[in-house]
Parts: structure tokens; C-alpha cells; sequence
């Protein structure tokens, strides 16, 4: 069983989660909720859940604000938003799980049990201080990301990613040090994630850090030779945009 | 057939006079005639062979019977004189004077002297006789002869010995026209450059040279400095108005003032230009030519048709190409004017229509979240209700249109307001008077969108249901006010965060105002806690 406090400033959206988490995933017990920022700190103080549901723009507060209240962070957070790029950007970058409303009720179970796993695995907290770290910082200036792999949290630096290449739903990350990442995540996620920070997304497959190229190659209509010698294919579409990405640099 | 060949030989005659010079051999006296040459008329002369220049037989207008050579090297002249077969030798006589002083006067022909010569290599044969050798260096030999049958017939024949003077111009002579008649103003013994002004009134410019004996070798050009062209030639020496110092007539041209087309320098060149079929080199000519420059300042520049012509059209093109050239420029910059004004235009209503069209997500999903809510507590009238307000309201924001009516304006807000109640308790109303028909005034579309959404934000969504909204429509005189107003907490307008959503009002009305040039939008906001009033008032819009 897991207990659950709800943060949304609407009383409608607490209404209809609530409504939901009972009918569809029933391990979740809603200990409380609250409908702004003090009440929801009080909340968790009072009832220590395990799971927050945290509204991300509560009128003219964040949810974050909750977070940053709190000393001790020992529960799950599921972000729930209807529209916060900023917000959603960190989230992202943090490898949480947030929900969009109106609320999908598959995407709800599942967030909820993976939810399950990581209580399991490991405490929570650290995830949740790389958030607020994020936050802190401006946007595109963020220096590391969270990459959610089977059984742990890495956190690393995105100079220290050379490249990354989608297997399917999976993106292999690889790192400067030669270690090779695999995040079932898919590459298109971490391209629009990354892409504001430079990275170049020369392909349906790859997304390469501008750092590591080493020259264009003109060979079959172009290709990235990188300083680790890996060659990178370019597509025909994202050729202009690679070729004026670089020039810039 | 005959007659014609005899004229041929009369011809032939006069030729020889002309051209031709002979290396008859003459041995007279111990000096060496070797060279003859045609002296005028009956005359021929034997010339000592030192001489190179001799410029013979020069002939002149108006001087009938009048033959000029000058001979600057010779020392002794041989004269001889030939007769055709059958002129009366008898009734000839000659004179010959040195220096104008007579010394051989009225003297008959010797017809014992006579003996058949060729006269020069013609095939005709003359009767020749020797008139006598005279020295003519330094001194000027003229020779007259005359028949007693036509004693003035004289043929007047000039050897010129002495060094040839060169001209000089004693007075020019402006002719003006006065009432009484002309006037002359002199300027005497001019120098080699002179300034003559020309007014209107000048018609005429007079010449006047010195006298010699020998006017008529003298020719006059005047030519125009600039263009080097000749604009005036004459050998018309008159005679009779002006005299000189020893009483005696000086002679004169007058030159009319129209040949003087522009101000500018003119030349007179005054020549024995006759030596020039000599091939008398440029130089040696030089020795004889008088030149002056005349400086003339015209008051009234006189222009020929053409030239007039060619300024006129020269004139009226540069203007055209003025015109041209300035009518092209006006109508690039209107055009760039005009371009800019548009683009100005449509830049503004492509931002305009990117403010429009956000209509708060984070509204619009919450919205839907309410409507999902509905649905989960079995609601399902209401969620009927609410998910065809909240289609109309989708529709309408993205329906892309400039104008709408105020009815549909009202429309809108309700079906906004009323999601916004979904979420958020509160009460609205929306007033307008009775005599605007809403039907037919028009505002841009989303107008007062923003502001509601304002108040809902940052006004009402605390108080729940306390909160109460106002909106109203109203006529003043000409103008259209439209108000929203909140019993919110107000807000400082100052401060940044929460007057975000008032600067992106404020850009709305910028850009309206960039659209609507001919009606002003003017925006007003007093904010008190519990009471925030926004009035947008659109000038001369009913």
C-alpha cells in the first residue's frame, strides 16, 4: 500500500484524481489533500506519504515551492501539470515522472507502479535536490541530467556525453570515459531535451554534442567524423541545419 | 574652232604670269639674271640667282590691274616687257618711279630694241623689249603702263625691295545706337589685348589700320578663341571716314556686332595672306602678321538657332532627366513607404494573431481536466455542457477573424467565464446598455479576453466564491468603453511578476493602435485591493 497526498489548487482536478487513483490503482490510499502551498507542506509533515501528487502552477505558486519547504524529502513525487514547459524541462532533465491533464489513465497506473519499484530500490531525495538545483539555474544553462537506468539514477555531466543513439525505444548514451548507457527512453525525448544545450540531432538515430565533432566528412552526402574517430551519418533533412549549427560554433 | 583655240592661247598667256618660274638665261651687264618671273601683266623680271624667296605676281580683289612681288633678297631687277603681234607697240608708254619718285616718265618703247622671243617658253611669239635694270633692294619699284588708246588702263606693277611692315590697328570703334542717331566710342592705338564690353545698343565695331600704300596686301580674320573657328574674313579696306595724321585717308572695316555670338576672346589676324601659295613657312609668315585679342563681354549673349536650339533641347532633357530622376526616387521611397506601412501592418496583425491565439493553455487543459472530472462523478449533462462551451470557445479563439460583434464577444466570455467557474468559484455579469446593438458594432476579436483572464488569474481564483467579476460595455459620445472590473487583491502595477500579463495587454494595444491608425486605443487600469478596474476605451469607434 502506498499513501498519497494530492496537490492541485483546483478542487475539481483533486475531485477527479482522487476518483481516479481509487478506481484504477488501488495500492494507493489518498491520505490528504491540498489546494495550496502551505496546506500541502502541512500535509506531508502531517501524514508523511509515500507518494505526492504535485500540481506544478498552483495560481500564482509552484509546486516546487512545496518541495523546497520540505527538509526532509523521503516520498516519491508524480508531477501533475496541464501546460509548464519550464517546469515540465526540469522535471525531464530530473528523470521524474509527471502526468499532463486531463490524466490518461494508463500513463496514471503506470507512473503509479513504477512509482512501486523505486521505493523499493533506493530513497528518493536525491533526485528530488538535482531538481531543485535544476531550477535554480536558467534554463539551457543546465550543466548535468538525470538518466533513469534499470536500477539506479545516474546524473551526468552533458560534456561527458560525446553521443547518443536510439535502439528502438531505448537510447544508448555514449560517455567520454568510454562507458556505453542504455535508458529505455526514447532518443526523440532526449533530443528536445538536449537540443536547446547544442546537441545536433543529425539523424533519426543520433544525436551528437557539437564538442566531440571533428570535421564533415563529404563522403556519401556527408558525414561527422568525431574526435573519437566514430563516424556519424547526417540525413538528408537535418543537413542545413547541422551545417549552419556548426558554423556557428 | 579657231576663235577657240586663240582664247586657249590668251589663257595660256596669263598662266604663265602665274606660275611659272623660267631659268632663261639672261647675261646683261655682268650680272647674272639667271631666274625669270612673271611681274604682272605685259611685265616679266630677271632676278640675280642669290635670291631664294621670291613672292612674284601676287594679284588682289578689287585691284584690277594691280600686281604685287615681293622680293626681300633680290638686289637688281631686269624688267622687260612683251608685246602680242599686233598690238599698237607705238601708243605704249611706260613710267617706272623709285620710291615713289618718277624716274622714268611717259617713255615710249624703243621698237629698235624689239626682237622676237618665246616670252618665257611660250610657243606664241612675242615682241620683247628690256625696260632697264634697277637696283631694288631697300626700295620699292613701281612700274605703270598704259596705252594711249586706254590711257586708264594702267598696269600698275609693285616690286617690293624694302622689309615688308607689319599692320597696325590704329582705333577700334564701338557704334552705338542713341536717340539722335549713332554715337562712336574709340579706343585708339590699342594695345595687343583689349576688353570691349557689348551692350545691346552696340550694333557695329569699326577697324581702322594704318596707312601705307599697300593696304590691299593686307588680310583681315577675326577668329574665335575657343572654338579656333573663323568667324570674319576681308580684304575691303574703305576709305573716307577716318583721317590721319598727314591728312590722309586711313583704311577701315566694320565688322557687325552679331558675329560676336558669346563672350570670350576673339582674334584679329591681319596678313599678307596671298604669300601663303609660296608655302611661306608658318614662321616667316609670322614676321608679317599683326595679331590683337579682343576680350568681349556681351550683355546679351547671342546665341544661333541652332545653338539656341541645341541649349533649348540640352535644357529641356537635363529638366526631364531631372524629373525623371526625382519622380523616381519619390516613387521608390512611397513605394518603400508604402511597403514598410504594410509590412509595419503586418507584422503587427501576425503578432497580434500569436497574442490572440494563446489562450492560456495551462487554462485551456485545466478546462479540460474540470470537464474530466465531470465525467469520473457521472455528471454527465454538465460534461456535456462544459465540453461544448469549451469547443465553442476553442472554436471561436482559433476562428482567425479580425472583427467580431460584441455580441459574439460576449458569447465568448461567457463561455470562458463560465469554464473559468469550473474551476474556480465565482460570480460574473456582463453589462451593456440597451441602445448599442451589439449585433452590429464590432471590435477586434479577443479584445477584452486577456484582461478577463487577468482578472480571473490574478483577482478571483482566491476568494472562491466571493469573487465577482464585472464587464460591461459602454457608449460615450463617439467612443467605446469597455470595462472589466474585479474585487480581487488587485495588484501593484509596478511590479514585474504580476504585470506581465498587463505588458503583453499593453503590446496588444501598441499593436492595435499600429493597425487602427485612424482610432486610438487607450487603456486605463486603477487598482485598488478589492477593487481593480481595467477600461479600454476605443476612440471614434461608434
Amino acid at each position: 500500500m502506498m499513501r498519497a497526498v494530492l496537490i492541485d489548487d483546483e478542487i475539481s482536478n483533486l475531485e477527479n484524481l482522487q476518483a481516479l487513483l481509487n478506481k484504477h490503482c488501488q495500492q494507493v490510499t489518498v491520505a490528504a489533500t491540498a489546494q495550496d502551498v502551505s496546506n500541502g507542506v502541512a500535509a506531508i509533515e502531517k501524514h508523511t506519504p509515500d507518494l505526492v501528487f504535485l500540481d506544478i502552477q498552483m495560481g500564482e505558486q509552484t509546486g516546487f515551492e512545496v518541495l523546497k519547504l520540505l527538509p526532509m524529502r523521503n516520498f516519491e513525487v508524480i508531477f501533475v501539470t496541464a501546460y509548464d514547459q519550464y517546469g515540465i524541462q526540469a522535471v525531464k532533465f530530473a528523470a521524474l515522472d509527471y502526468l499532463l491533464k486531463p490524466v490518461d489513465i494508463e500513463e496514471l497506473k503506470e507512473a503509479v507502479n513504477k512509482t512501486g519499484r523505486k521505493l523499493v530500490a533506493q530513497t528518493p531525495t536525491a533526485q528530488l535536490d538535482f531538481l531543485l538545483q535544476q531550477l535554480k539555474k536558467p534554463e539551457a544553462s543546465v550543466s548535468k541530467i538525470a538518466l533513469q537506468m534499470q536500477n539506479e539514477i545516474r546524473y551526468i555531466g552533458l560534456t561527458e556525453i560525446i553521443r547518443c543513439e536510439a535502439d528502438n525505444t531505448y537510447t544508448h548514451f555514449f560517455l567520454a570515459d568510454g562507458e556505453k548507457i542504455l535508458v529505455s527512453k526514447s532518443l526523440k525525448e532526449y533530443a528536445d531535451l538536449l537540443r536547446p544545450n547544442g546537441f545536433l540531432r543529425t539523424h533519426q538515430s543520433h544525436l551528437v554534442n557539437p564538442k566531440y565533432v571533428k570535421s564533415w566528412l563529404k563522403e556519401d552526402g556527408g558525414i561527422l567524423l568525431l574526435s573519437t574517430g566514430e563516424k556519424i551519418p547526417i540525413s538528408k533533412p537535418n543537413k542545413e541545419t547541422v551545417k549552419k549549427a556548426l558554423q556557428q560554433l | 574652232m579657231h576663235i577657240k583655240l586663240n582664247t586657249m592661247k590668251k589663257i595660256l598667256f596669263t598662266l604663265l604670269c602665274f606660275f611659272i618660274a623660267l631659268s632663261t638665261v639672261q647675261a646683261q651687264k655682268g650680272i647674272n639674271f639667271s631666274r625669270t618671273y612673271p611681274a604682272g601683266g605685259r611685265l616679266l623680271m630677271h632676278v640675280d640667282s642669290a635670291a631664294k624667296n621670291i613672292y612674284y605676281a601676287n594679284v588682289f580683289p578689287n585691284q584690277p590691274n594691280t600686281s604685287f612681288s615681293y622680293l626681300p633678297e633680290v638686289n637688281q631687277v631686269n624688267i622687260q616687257i612683251n608685246f602680242r603681234e599686233k598690238v599698237h607697240i607705238q601708243n605704249y608708254r611706260y613710267t617706272i618711279l623709285i620710291d615713289n619718285k618718277p624716274t622714268i616718265v611717259n617713255q615710249s618703247i624703243n621698237e629698235a630694241q624689239l626682237e622676237d622671243t618665246h616670252a618665257g617658253g611660250d610657243e606664241e611669239i612675242f615682241r620683247s623689249a628690256t625696260l632697264g635694270t634697277f637696283p631694288v633692294k631697300g626700295k620699292v619699284i613701281t612700274t605703270l603702263v598704259y596705252s594711249t588708246e586706254k590711257p586708264l588702263d594702267i598696269e600698275k606693277a609693285v616690286l617690293y625691295g624694302k622689309s615688308l611692315p607689319k599692320a597696325k590697328i590704329k582705333a577700334f570703334l564701338k557704334r552705338t545706337v542713341t536717340d539722335k542717331g549713332v554715337n562712336y566710342s574709340p579706343i585708339t592705338d590699342p594695345k595687343e589685348s583689349t576688353q570691349l564690353t557689348l551692350t545691346e545698343k552696340d550694333d557695329e565695331l569699326t577697324l581702322v589700320k594704318d596707312r601705307s600704300a599697300i593696304d590691299y596686301l593686307y588680310y583681315t580674320t577675326i577668329k574665335d578663341k575657343q572654338t579656333q573657328k573663323i568667324i570674319y574674313e576681308s580684304t575691303a579696306w574703305q576709305y573716307g571716314g577716318y583721317i590721319d595724321e598727314a591728312n590722309e585717308f586711313s583704311p577701315y572695316l566694320q565688322v557687325d556686332k552679331s558675329i560676336f555670338k558669346k563672350s570670350g576672346d576673339y582674334e584679329i589676324i591681319i596678313q599678307p595672306s596671298t604669300f601663303s601659295r609660296f608655302k611661306m613657312p608658318a614662321n616667316e609668315m609670322e614676321k608679317y602678321t599683326a595679331r590683337y585679342t579682343l576680350a568681349i563681354t556681351l550683355d546679351q549673349e547671342n546665341y544661333s538657332k541652332r545653338e539656341l536650339w541645341m541649349y533649348v533641347l540640352f535644357a529641356a532633357l537635363a529638366i526631364g532627366f531631372a524629373f525623371l530622376v526625382i519622380l523616381y526616387f519619390i516613387k521608390k521611397r512611397n513605394q518603400k513607404k508604402l511597403a514598410e506601412n504594410e509590412q509595419q501592418k503586418n507584422t503587427a496583425k501576425l503578432r497580434l494573431n500569436a497574442i490572440r491565439s494563446q489562450l492560456n493553455p495551462h487554462f485551456m487543459f485545466n478546462a479540460l481536466s474540470g470537464i474530466q472530472n465531470l465525467m469520473n462523478k457521472n455528471e454527465i449533462d454538465n460534461a456535456n455542457k462544459y465540453l461544448s462551451k469549451f469547443a465553442r470557445l476553442t472554436r471561436n479563439v482559433l476562428h482567425d477573424r479580425e472583427l467580431i460583434s460584441l455580441a459574439q464577444e460576449k458569447t465568448l466570455l461567457d463561455d470562458y467565464l463560465q469554464m473559468e467557474q469550473l474551476r474556480f468559484g465565482f460570480n460574473y455579469e456582463i453589462n451593456h446598455p440597451e441602445n448599442l446593438d451589439l449585433d452590429i458594432t464590432e471590435i477586434p476579436a479577443m479584445l477584452l479576453q486577456p484582461f478577463v483572464e487577468n482578472a480571473v488569474k490574478h483577482g478571483i481564483s482566491k476568494k472562491a466564491a466571493e469573487g465577482k467579476i464585472s464587464i460591461a460595455f459602454m457608449q460615450q459620445g463617439k467612443d467605446l468603453v469597455l470595462t472589466v472590473t474585479d474585487n480581487g487583491n488587485g495588484f501593484d502595477t509596478a511590479k514585474k511578476s504580476s504585470g506581465l500579463g498587463l505588458q503583453l495587454s499593453n503590446n496588444r494595444i501598441t499593436l492595435l493602435n499600429d493597425i487602427y491608425k485612424e482610432n486610438r486605443f487607450t487603456l486605463a487600469v486603477q487598482t485598488n485591493p478589492g477593487d481593480t478596474k481595467i477600461s479600454l476605451t476605443l476612440t471614434d469607434w461608434l
